[in-house]
């Protein structure tokens, strides 16, 4: 699902260079959910901005969901993201708009026939607990709330990735073990999941492969 | 692609929506604009028309030397005809033109009684070709007309005519310029606008690009807003020029037939109006696909 190979991203040039990733290989199988892990400043957030080309990396080979990321040509970015759903630590969603109609709009955005988004739309608020908030609107919702319709509007589209970028960060313990569930339950229907986080405690929690970042070095790739 | 398009179509009412004051005031200002060039376009059309009826009135008076006796008449005729481009030719004798003079004066006529003898002149009414009766084609006419050993002087009839056409022409200019000044003026304002909702949407366009959105998909809704804004300022100019028109033609079609010559003003041509509408959807649309703003993702 996910191969990286020898990839480094270096942002700016001469006395201001930095490079956020060096010689990064990886290989993420189909089905697999793996915990991307570092300190905040790791290259994490980089490395994921690379997996969904918001960003292209300055050396080395990316392929995702059977896209030649780093040779991607700018009209085909959209095909690519179809395949990925994403959640931010910011859950990002509309203001104007309930939470029904943040998950709806991905589907109306992507073409889907108009007697299908209701019912999708429905199944995923289901699938994250939020099915009686579908008509509350953002700034009703709590963090967790907020993070939960995030999710939802991430797999409306029945991704086959789903990157999760500190999904629980501004979230107490609670909340984010409700996220973690959440997310493995989505993993154990079949999506592919690579989960970021720089909270340390999660990852012996998880139990799952764990890739460390630090300075932007794959420092160890266990489990 | 039918929800594609009714998406697009219900971000772009959003957009009006959330354009608010800017947005309406780039309506108005796309209104002004083609009320301006709506305006100027009937006028010169109008004007276009009484210069062209004029080609079917025009008259040059040849004025004689001397009044040829009857059986030269004739010749004299001839003569002036074979100048070339007349369509038709009538002479007027000295004792018609008198009558002519009587006539005119009403009851004063007995004036002309008392003149020991007849002043006017023997005459021949000239006619020119429809295809040169212009302004150019008439002054050559005259110029040829004048050659003519029995001809004493000519009148030609366009120098009002040149003048008519001269302000046609400049009427024309000034039309084009004040009509380009304010639609480049309605472009940029529907940029604003355009470029403000665009910015209060970053978040939805992120969101967009995320999830897998084209581009076309992310920025057509600007420019339907942007048409749906040219589309309703075209409408409400067409209604501004409507009410002028009806206000104005009473109070000016007594003046027409002595002033240019025109009987009456005609309005826009139902075709000429769709051309004035779809102008005011390509400002609107100029202006939308102009609009800068993205969202990174």
């Amino acid at each position: 699902m996910i191969r990286l190979q020898h990839v480094s991203m270096v942002f700016g040039a001469g006395p201001s260079r930095v490079a956020a990733l060096s010689d990064v290989s990886f290989h993420i199988g189909k089905g697999e959910f793996v915990v991307l892990t570092g300190a905040s400043g790791a290259g994490k957030t980089t490395l994921l901005r690379l997996l969904y080309r918001a960003e292209s990396p300055s050396e080395g080979d990316i392929d995702v969901a059977g896209f030649d990321v780093s040779a991607l040509r700018r009209s085909e970015i959209p095909r690519l993201r179809r395949s990925i759903g994403i959640v931010f630590q910011d859950a990002k969603l509309l203001a104007g708009r309930t939470v029904f109609e943040n998950v709806a709009f991905v589907l109306r955005v992507l073409g889907t026939a108009r007697r299908d988004i209701t019912p999708k739309a429905f199944a995923a608020l289901k699938a994250v607990g939020l099915s009686a908030r579908a008509q509350a609107y953002p700034h009703q919702l709590s963090q967790g709330e907020a993070q939960r319709a995030s999710l939802a509007r991430a797999i409306v589209k029945s991704p086959g990735l789903l990157l999760a970028d500190e999904a629980t960060g501004n979230l107490d313990e609670e909340m984010a073990n409700e996220i973690l569930g959440l997310v493995k339950d989505i993993w154990s229907r079949g999506t592919t999941v690579l989960f970021a986080t720089h909270q340390a405690r999660l990852v012996p929690q998880l139990k799952r492969r764990t890739l460390r970042l630090e300075g932007g070095r794959l420092v160890k790739d266990e489990g | 692609m039918g929800i594609l398009l009714s998406f697009v179509m219900n971000e772009a009412m959003r957009d009006l929506r959330r354009a608010g004051k800017i947005g309406l005031a780039a309506i108005l200002l796309i209104a002004l604009s083609l009320t301006a060039l709506g305006g100027f376009w009937l006028l010169s059309l109008n004007l276009g028309r009484a210069i062209d009826q004029w080609g079917d009135r025009v008259r040059i008076i040849v004025y004689l030397k001397d009044e040829p006796a009857a059986a030269k008449v004739d010749d004299v005729l001839q003569r002036i005809e074979a100048v070339g481009g007349i369509q038709r030719l009538r002479y007027v004798s000295k004792a018609e033109a008198l009558r002519a003079l009587k006539r005119s004066l009403g009851s004063q006529a007995d004036v002309a009684d008392q003149l020991p003898r007849n002043p006017l002149p023997a005459s021949v009414e000239v006619t020119p070709d429809a295809a040169i009766a212009t302004p150019e084609g008439t002054r050559a006419l005259v110029g040829r007309l004048a050659t003519v050993p029995d001809v004493e002087e000519v009148q030609g009839g366009s120098q009002w005519v040149d003048g008519l056409a001269q302000f046609r022409r400049l009427f024309q200019g000034v039309g084009l310029v004040i009509g380009a000044v304010l639609a480049v003026a309605a472009i940029l304002t529907v940029t604003t606008a355009t470029t403000l909702v665009l910015h209060l949407r970053r978040d939805e366009m992120e969101i967009m690009r995320l999830v897998g959105a084209t581009e076309h998909v992310i920025r057509a809704p600007r420019l339907v807003q942007g048409m749906a804004q040219g589309l309703v300022a075209a409408i409400i100019a067409l209604a501004a020029l409507e009410i002028a028109y009806a206000l104005a033609v009473p109070r000016l079609e007594p003046l027409l037939p002595v002033t240019i010559g025109l009987e009456r003003v005609t309005f826009l041509s139902p075709l000429q109006a769709l051309a004035l509408i779809g102008a005011g959807t390509l400002l609107g649309a100029l202006g939308g696909l102009l609009a800068r703003g993205r969202a990174t993702a």
